[in-house]
């Protein structure tokens, strides 16, 4: 082997390593969610193209604690995991309240994480009844919320703004379906991720996304 | 000569008696599993350790003291507020109308195996007993 031939295979194993390091610490990017829309901006007098991406629409609930929560209590400040339930649900809902509650006591105090479920059947689900349900769960402050509203209005935020299913079924269990979804918002109220919160396995993804997502920039 | 071929052939006949009661058992075990998967583990967990101040743990001590009740709750659910390990839980626990008496005895027996303080199966018969009783 001559001086050079050793020293090229010296370079490309080098590359090589170097490379396989490198796309390792390649961070994966949260993809975002839902339709798009494009509008024209003028920046420096120059019109371009602007994507609009789909957000959350506005809107007002009520949470075990009865204060209101609106989006502003997460824009700007706290990227969040939205569900939907109902405390008598016999089905899915308490696998979907033990992977929540996991992650809840994986994220607890973190200030910048936050946890919003969504009562679907309001008319037995009263502020009472969420505050006793959270207590139950081990949930106290209101880093995770359990909200309830007008129920047209918590169907149309989840199907419109969330892209989860919930609606009244008398032929279903308990009275109504509804997705298992587990729905990540970030800061700027965009949906960056759907995972089925009955599934142990892509919860523990959504833990490793939140981890993502709390590193990205605004 | 007779006398020991005797005892021979009884002893086989104990032990071939003996095993088939622990197939029985292994196998209403195994498929008391798969049920508790299905019916309960969504609330109780796998582990039987129930969720938080929700759903109540599988209690040795509730259930070596109520087991008539315990399978009518299996089978037809409940309102009522139960006092678990001195803690109170409200949650309603839904029925499950569709179970037979022989899935209810797997259940029971596999549950009873598992955390309660019974070796032995739940039969068919105590099943249909105790669903009489709760009727009344």
């Amino acid at each position: 082997m001559s001086k050079g031939t050793f020293l090229l295979v010296i370079v490309v194993a080098f590359s090589f390593i170097f490379f396989t390091i490198s796309c390792k610490k390649s961070v994966k990017i949260l993809p975002i969610l839902g339709e798009r829309d494009t509008k024209n901006i003028v920046i420096d007098g120059k019109s371009k193209i602007d994507t609009i991406y789909h957000t959350i629409p506005n809107f007002t609930f009520i949470d075990q604690n009865a204060d209101t929560v609106t989006n502003q209590a997460y824009k700007d400040k706290k990227i969040y995991v939205a569900d939907f339930f109902f405390t008598s649900c016999p089905t899915i809902c308490p696998k979907m309240k033990t992977q929540m509650s996991r992650l809840y006591r994986h994220f607890v105090d973190n200030e910048l994480v936050a946890f919003l479920s969504h009562t679907i059947d309001p008319r037995h689900d009263t502020v009472p009844v969420l505050k006793e349900f959270a207590k139950n769960l081990g949930v106290s402050g209101n880093q995770w919320r359990f909200v309830t509203g007008e129920k047209e209005k918590i169907y149309e935020v989840a199907l419109k703004g969330y892209m989860a299913t919930a609606k009244e079924d008398s032929t279903a269990d308990g009275g109504f379906i509804h997705s298992g979804a587990f729905i990540l918002v970030d800061k700027n109220q965009r949906v960056r991720g759907i995972y089925d919160g009955t599934i142990s396995e892509e919860v523990d993804e959504l833990m490793e996304d939140i981890d993502l997502l709390l590193l990205e920039k605004k | 000569m007779r006398g020991i071929s005797l005892l021979f052939v009884s002893i086989i006949i104990f032990s071939a008696c003996q095993s088939a009661q622990e197939i029985k058992k292994m196998q209403y075990f195994v498929e008391g599993l798969e049920l508790y998967k299905t019916h309960c583990a969504n609330c109780h967990q796998l582990d039987g350790a129930g969720l938080a101040g929700l759903y109540p743990p599988i209690s040795k001590e509730y259930m070596s003291n109520n087991k008539l009740k315990v399978i009518c709750l299996i089978r037809n659910g409940g309102n009522d507020t139960l006092i678990i390990n001195n803690k109170s839980y409200n949650q309603a626990m839904p029925a499950n109308l569709n179970l037979e008496p022989i899935e209810l005895a797997e259940i029971t027996t596999y549950i009873y195996n598992k955390w309660g303080d019974e070796t032995v199966i739940t039969e068919i018969d105590e099943v249909k007993n105790a669903l009489e009783k709760c009727k009344q």
